[in-house]
């Protein structure tokens, strides 16, 4: 009986495992066999299409058991096989012919079976555009790209220019974000060791905006670069630009991931110990109506620069009505020329991260909420200098929070800078200092800052708050003596809608 | 058909009338064997002096009609010691129980083991016998302990068992292991979590009077499912009641700093809140569910973009309100009876509703940072708030079950919904710090109004079928369980202070936002267990093998809008109810809301598991004394997940996307041996090893990125490849060592002392991606492996052994006592290594997330059954556990101990009624979870005070 029971029990537990050793197996297929295998073609070098267009896609096959058939499934267009290869072959390709016929993301899916009955698939996108002069990018940029003077660029989201590659913008080109917010918000990133090379010209600038703008190519042809359709404090319809690079951060880590990307994007890190990285060359671009938000507090800049050497070249910056800040710099070297920065949501210009470069001759008018300067230092143990402000104009309005936002270890001097366009209710209270911690790590120059008080307003005392007495120079109304020359922004919708006109620019 | 007739109609007889048998009274009773604690099949029982008798069937159950009078019973079987009870009283229509007679094997000439009714009850009896006799490790808690205790659900009753701490009032931690490692079940199947977030159940959502004991499994064995390995909570509901119930109880209670609170915060809900769900306010508009909603840069008219924006409600800001006491209110009703000579029918009916408040007037929360220069040890702020938290809950459950036995088999039938909502509101003062790393520096008020509504419906169908003599059994369970968790429009608005007045800011305090999370669970259980009895190396054994199935599916969705603005942001006054204002309204004005969802939404996803299970155990006496159990389980464990990353829900196919593919596919060996050697007939020693597993949940493998809208950190499925981490998220595989010395006396009195060790293998832990600094980020990532070294010490002491006065008088303790450890990855140690203080030496170990270092009960109780007075004084108390993981810039975050001290009392009054009266928290403790640093002070992650709570509580049976 004892022996018995033993034998029972043990043989009931081999015949058990063998079961369900057996079982575990059932829905993978014979795993012996060689399954086959398909290459599509690469997105990002499929042509875009318009309604009505076709296009032709290659799909590679490898079929060791032998080629069957195919068939192949598609959205927003038409597809069949065109050509393929003989019954039994082992190699070869299938012809897929695409017709579009609806605007937006177009997926073709092949799913090629051998001769033993298993089979796979592989899809490929191809973007339909609703005009002729239109492109829809769905996908990131992986291969050198040009984007052609005349034509519109619509970002169907976050589109990334990928490491190795190079996105080439034509004067004049028109890029729109869809709508959207979170993980629905459209940028455009440049990468590390990705390069973007955007030269506009004053003649014909690179305006970054939303799909709902109505401007065109050929008004920009012609001269006008204002909305026809938008007013420049609408903002948070799409999310804005964002270059990385490999130049020195100061943060907890390097690298380090952008604010408004999330982690699982790779493309999103930045910094380094490149000083002389280059990112490519950025000249006269505007970039309206961006800034929406993936989370609280986490919001896209109209331009984020994290970790920009210098070998990167950036001059004539103009950002309207960003939801978040106008231009923020973590860390890196770039320096900008010629800025400016009109209704931003947030703050005005941004720093973090010990950045360690030069803003000069910038204009900033009226922040609807947030600072005209939010400057903040080193967050790790680099601690490089100094970054400057030199040689602008600050019009306050009735919206600003702080005029300058300096931390303790904030490493930032403002030289020659005129404050001026204060509301008569604007003072410090016990709450508010418009000028929060002056000289910040006190290693930075701060001086020649000339001011114009409003009418019945409060005292100087109270809104340059900590600032010592030689460092301010009360002048008339845009009698400044400092900032730069207004003529010189005769590119920007802030001038060409006569708002720096208004303020005596 | 005959049979169903004469079911219906006695069941009509017995709830119509009671005293058709007025005369006729009940014995009912339970013959178990002394040495197993089983029950015995067969024992003769019969009236002395009387030609009258019965024999016990496989339950070892009795039942006897007599008429009133006292009896002597005479109880016998062959080859084990005859019992007599003497004096059982039968009273004119009532039951008399007698449970526990023990009947022993006899050894020598023995002489007849004589006893009277009285002493055959005692408290506890049965619990004790269980734990006494179980081939593994058990703890548990029954029906009868509820009441002395005075806890009115789950939860609270659970603290007091070994090893067991509950985890803000609702998930159950055993041996202070995380809720990775905790399972629950209800009725020995699994039941899922109504959190996303978790693995285990809240169980305060289970009434006490649904439930007739909890057992907690601590060690393996193979029957019980392989994926636990702190504990396994059992929940059994309330089953053949032995004596007609019909008890209705009423209770309520009072917080004098919360309650009748003129500052309460609320809202205006649905007209259904009170029964636990939304009736329909908080529903998320039609044709919002699109990736195109009406927006003024749509192409929709703007009488369209204005009727989508006024379909949404337009409260977004709470209401002072007076808040009244809390209210709760039971009803059970049950019976069972004979249907013809051999079957025996039971049902049992309970419903349970409570509706509570809480108000915590300083509820505070905090995010600080270390400061990267090594001689600043001080942690930084980067956002402080503080604010009014308001909380109102409704449970409404029911229970509905029927059980039918013939002499050969059970059948069971349960089913069960509970139903809980509850209404949040907040108000807080924001302080964000401009001198934190990443912080841009705002002041803001902000209110949210949060609403979270839960449902569990669960069927039972258990049929148990005896053959040859009760030598074998067959049983068998189907269960589905349905499970919904929604939480409809979450709404927040946060007003920045400005030197021009409130207003909203993107890039501070945020734009008013909107939240709908849905998710929605099934699962299905199928087991069958079968047990043989026979004899090796001379005594009993029991083979058992068996199987399950079970099936489970969850579908989950996030779905987010934004206010936004197309021009000007309104003038603000601060006032939440002037948002939404007709003039506001674009076109009116300018607040539209725009989505942020994309279609497909990658904040979305639906999953599903298959595991199929087979086992075979021995438990047998290798030696007289030494009871082995051997036992071997194998599970195969398919996880299949749909759903996709951001990248691709773009358009991009170059992103990540799973449709219904396979994510995890293992076939695992899970080997247990338990074994006990009865050193004495009140003494045990046990040692057991085990080898169990846990899984990563269904969002844990995925590409999903999920926002949590209301702790604002992003969830990034563990699929991804970020940093170092490759994005091969594997189970955890654990070997557990447990052994455990116990000595048990009379009258539920015993003392035990265990040690247990277990070993990780690949633990996963929610880890924080350092490379993001501006927002909060986590992925679940397997970290270096991890170890456990615990010790529990239990006593439980009657005080009559002192004086004879004190007999009344008991006293009980728990302890656990863990060491944890676990190897940091790579990249934690060199992020804490970056920011190690001067004078500090920065280790590559620390213990492990979630586990407590200890946990105390203790409690003094007094029971005189002679003037129905009982009740105690009871302490609980847990150690600092780390409980979120810092590096880099973040610090690690511990809860505080909470010395929870609560007074109970019972009174019966009569034979029909109790009063209890309860005082929780004598302490006036505060909850609290702080940030740690090297020589720098404590800060406040989050902080509050619950206050002492008097309860009042009035029983009725009839």
């Amino acid at each position: 009986m004892n022996f018995k029971s033993i034998l029972t029990f043990t043989s009931s537990v081999l015949l058990a495992l063998t079961m369900l050793v057996s079982c575990s197996d059932d829905d993978n297929g014979s795993s012996d066999a060689n399954p086959p295998s398909l290459t599509a073609p690469e997105s990002s070098n499929n042509p875009n299409l318009i309604i009505g267009d076709s296009a032709d896609l290659t799909f590679n096959v490898n079929v060791p058991g032998g080629y069957a058939s195919s068939s192949v499934d598609a959205t927003n267009g038409t597809a069949s096989i065109t050509s393929e290869p003989s019954v039994g072959s082992t190699s070869g390709n299938v012809v897929v012919n695409f017709t579009a016929n609806t605007p937006g993301a177009a997926t073709i899916t092949l799913t090629v079976t051998d001769e033993d009955g298993m089979s796979d698939d592989a899809t490929t996108a191809v973007s339909i555009s609703e005009e002729a002069n239109q492109v829809l990018l769905n996908s990131n940029i992986t291969t050198d790209t040009t984007w052609e003077t005349g034509k519109v660029y619509i970002l169907g989201g976050r589109i990334a220019v990928e490491a190795g590659a190079t996105l080439t913008i034509q004067p004049g080109v028109i890029v729109k974000g869809e709508a959207g917010t979170g993980a629905n918000a459209s940028a455009l990133l440049v990468a590390r060791d990705a390069t973007l090379n955007a030269n506009g010209t004053a003649d014909a600038p690179i305006i970054f905006t939303s799909v709902a703008d109505e401007i065109t190519p050929e008004q920009v042809a012609a001269g006008d670069f204002t909305s026809p359709n938008l007013d420049p404090d609408i903002n948070g319809l799409w999310g804005g630009v964002i270059v990385l690079g490999n130049a020195p951060i100061s943060a907890a880590e390097s690298p380090a991931q952008i604010e408004g990307i999330p982690t699982s994007d790779t493309n999103g890190l930045y910094g380094g110990d490149d000083e002389g990285d280059s990112s490519g060359t950025i000249t006269y671009i505007s970039i309206r109506h961006g800034g929406s938000n993936i989370g609280e507090g986490n919001e896209i800049n109209g331009l984020t620069l994290g970790g920009v050497g210098t070998g990167t070249t950036i001059n004539n910056v103009e950002v309207v009505a960003n939801q978040d800040d106008g231009i923020e710099w973590f860390g890196g070297n770039v320096s900008i020329d010629g800025i400016v920065i009109w209704n931003s949501g947030d703050d005005g210009l941004d720093t973090d991260q010990d950045w360690i470069g030069t803003a000069s001759n910038f204009i900033i008018v009226t922040p609807q909420g947030g600072s005209a300067f939010e400057l903040d230092g080193p967050e790790g143990e680099l601690n490089r200098g100094c970054h400057n402000f030199v040689n602008g104009v600050v019009y306050a309005g009735g919206e600003i929070a702080n005029l300058v936002d300096f931390d303790d270890n904030t490493n930032a001097g403002l030289t020659d800078v005129y404050f001026y366009g204060f509301s008569d209710t604007y003072m410090a209270t016990e709450e508010f200092s418009p000028v929060a911690s002056f000289g910040g790590d006190g290693n930075c120059e701060s001086a020649n800052w000339e001011y114009t008080l409003a009418e019945g307003g409060a005292p100087v005392d109270e809104i340059f708050t900590g600032v010592p007495t030689e460092a301010l120079t009360e002048v008339a109304a845009n009698g400044n003596s400092v900032g730069p020359d207004a003529s010189n922004f005769g590119w920007t919708w802030a001038a060409q809608s006569d708002a720096l006109e208004s303020i005596g620019l | 058909m005959n049979k169903l007739l004469t079911i219906v109609l006695t069941i009509a007889f017995v709830v119509l009338s009671n005293d058709v048998f007025a005369q006729q009274g009940t014995i009912r009773g339970t013959v178990i064997e002394e040495a197993t604690g089983d029950p015995v099949y067969g024992v003769t029982i019969l009236v002395e002096g009387t030609s009258t008798g019965t024999t016990t069937d496989f339950d070892g159950k009795f039942n006897l009609s007599l008429t009133e009078g006292d009896y002597n019973l005479k109880i016998s079987y062959v080859s084990y010691t005859p019992v007599t009870i003497e004096e059982v009283g039968v009273g004119s229509g009532e039951v008399t129980i007698i449970d526990n007679i023990r009947l022993q094997k006899t050894v020598e000439e023995m002489e007849e083991v004589v006893v009277t009714a009285e002493m055959m009850n005692i408290s506890e009896a049965a619990m004790i016998t269980t734990k006494r006799k179980s081939a593994n490790m058990l703890d548990g808690i029954s029906a009868e302990r509820f009441r002395t205790i005075g806890d009115s659900d789950a939860a609270q009753a659970l603290k007091r068992v070994t090893g067991v701490s509950v985890e803000g009032g609702k998930y159950v931690y055993v041996r202070g292991l995380g809720d990775r490692y905790t399972k629950t079940m209800m009725n020995s199947v699994d039941i899922p979590s109504l959190d996303p977030d978790k693995n285990s159940l809240q169980i305060d959502i289970f009434p006490t009077n649904l439930i007739d004991n909890m057992i907690i499994t601590k060690t393996a064995v193979a029957e019980m499912p392989a994926d636990f390995t702190g504990g396994i909570v059992n929940i059994e509901t309330k089953d053949f009641p032995d004596e007609p119930i019909i008890d209705v109880s009423l209770s309520t209670s009072y917080n004098p700093s919360m309650h009748f609170n003129s500052g309460f915060l609320g809202y205006n809900g649905s007209n259904t809140d009170m029964l636990g769900f939304d009736g329909g306010t908080r529903e998320l508009p039609s044709g919002a569910n699109v990736e195109g909603i009406p927006t003024p840069i749509s192409g929709n008219s703007e009488q369209e973009v204005n009727n989508f924006v006024n379909s949404f409600n337009s409260n977004l800001g709470p209401n002072e309100l007076t808040n009244p006491m809390d209210l709760s209110a039971g009803v059970s009703l049950g019976n069972q009876f004979s249907v013809g000579s051999d079957n025996a029918f039971g049902y049992i009916l309970s419903g349970t509703y409570k509706r509570s408040t809480s108000h915590y007037d300083n509820y505070r929360y905090g995010e600080y940072q270390r400061q990267s220069n090594p001689s600043e040890y001080d942690l930084i702020y980067a956002t402080k708030q503080n604010g009014v938290v308001s909380e109102s809950n409704v449970l409404l459950g029911g229970l509905a079950g029927l059980a039918f036995k013939t002499p050969n088999s059970k059948y069971k039938l349960t089913g069960m919904h509970l139903q809980n909502g509850e209404d949040r509101a907040t108000s807080f003062f924001i302080d964000n710090s401009v001198d934190a790393p990443g912080q841009s520096g705002y002041l803001a008020d902000s209110y949210n109004l949060e609403y979270s509504e839960r449902g569990v419906t669960n069927f039972l169908l258990n049929g148990v079928h005896y053959f040859d003599n009760a030598m074998w059994e067959v049983n068998w369970r189907i269960s589905p369980t349905f499970s919904t968790m929604n939480d409809p429009d979450i709404r927040r608005t946060a007003y920045t202070r400005s030197p021009n007045g409130p207003r909203f800011n993107a890039g501070a305090g945020g734009f008013p936002s909107r939240i709908w999370r849905y998710m929605d669970e099934m699962n299905v259980v199928n087991r069958v267990d079968i047990t043989r009895d026979y004899q090796l190396f001379g005594s009993g054994a029991k083979f058992k093998t068996g199987g399950s199935y079970v099936y489970k599916e969850r579908d989950y969705e996030i779905l987010k809008y934004d206010m936004q603005f197309f021009g000007a942001i309104p003038t603000l006054t601060g006032d939440p109810s002037e948002i939404l204002q007709p003039e506001n309204i674009y076109p009116n004005g300018s607040i539209y809301y725009q989505s942020g969802n994309p279609d497909p939404n990658p904040n979305a996803y639906s999953s599903n598991v298959s595991n199929t299970s087979f086992y075979l155990s021995n438990e047998f006496n290798l030696f007289q004394n030494l009871k082995t159990s051997l036992g071997l389980r194998v599970e195969n464990y398919v996880q299949r997940h749909t759903g996709r990353d951001a990248l691709f829900a773009q358009g991009d196919p170059s992103g990540n996307n799973l449709d219904n593919e396979k994510v995890l596919d293992s076939f695992d060996f899970f080997p247990s041996a338990n074994l006990t050697y009865f050193l004495t007939d009140r003494q045990n020693l046990r040692v057991s090893y085990s080898r169990t597993i846990a899984r990563p949940s269904f969002k844990e493998l995925s590409f999903a990125q999920i926002l949590d809208p209301v702790s604002d950190r992003i969830f990034n499925g563990g699929l991804f490849s970020i940093d170092q981490w490759e994005g091969n998220l594997t189970e955890t595989r654990i070997h557990n060592f447990d052994t455990r010395w116990e000595m048990f006396f009379n009258q539920g009195q015993l003392l035990s002392l265990s040690l247990f060790y277990k070993s990780f293998d690949d633990p996963i832990e929610l880890v924080r991606i350092q490379a993001q600094q501006t927002s909060s980020e986590f992925q679940p990532r397997n970290v270096g492996d991890g170890e456990v070294f615990g010790a529990e010490f239990e006593f439980r002491k009657n005080l009559g052994f002192i004086t004879e006065s004190l007999q009344y008088f008991g006293l009980s303790s728990n302890v656990t006592i863990v060491e944890s450890i676990i190897d940091m990855t790579e990249q934690e140690f060199r992020s804490r290594k970056n920011f190690e203080k001067e004078g500090q030496n920065v280790n590559d170990k620390r213990q492990m997330a979630g586990q407590a270092p200890y946990i105390i009960n203790a409690g003094i109780s007094y029971d005189n059954p002679e003037i129905g007075l009982d009740g105690g004084l009871f302490y609980n108390v847990q150690g600092e556990t780390l409980t979120v993981v810092g590096g880099s810039l973040f610090p690690d975050v511990y809860t505080e101990p909470f010395h929870n001290l609560r007074l109970n009392m019972n009174k019966s009054l009569g034979s029909n009624a109790s009063v209890n009266l309860s005082v929780s928290n004598l302490l006036n403790e505060t909850r609290a979870e702080y940030y740690q640093g090297y020589r720098a002070d404590k800060q406040i992650f989050s902080k509050y005070k619950p206050h002492t709570t008097v309860s009042l509580g009035f029983k009725y049976s009839f």
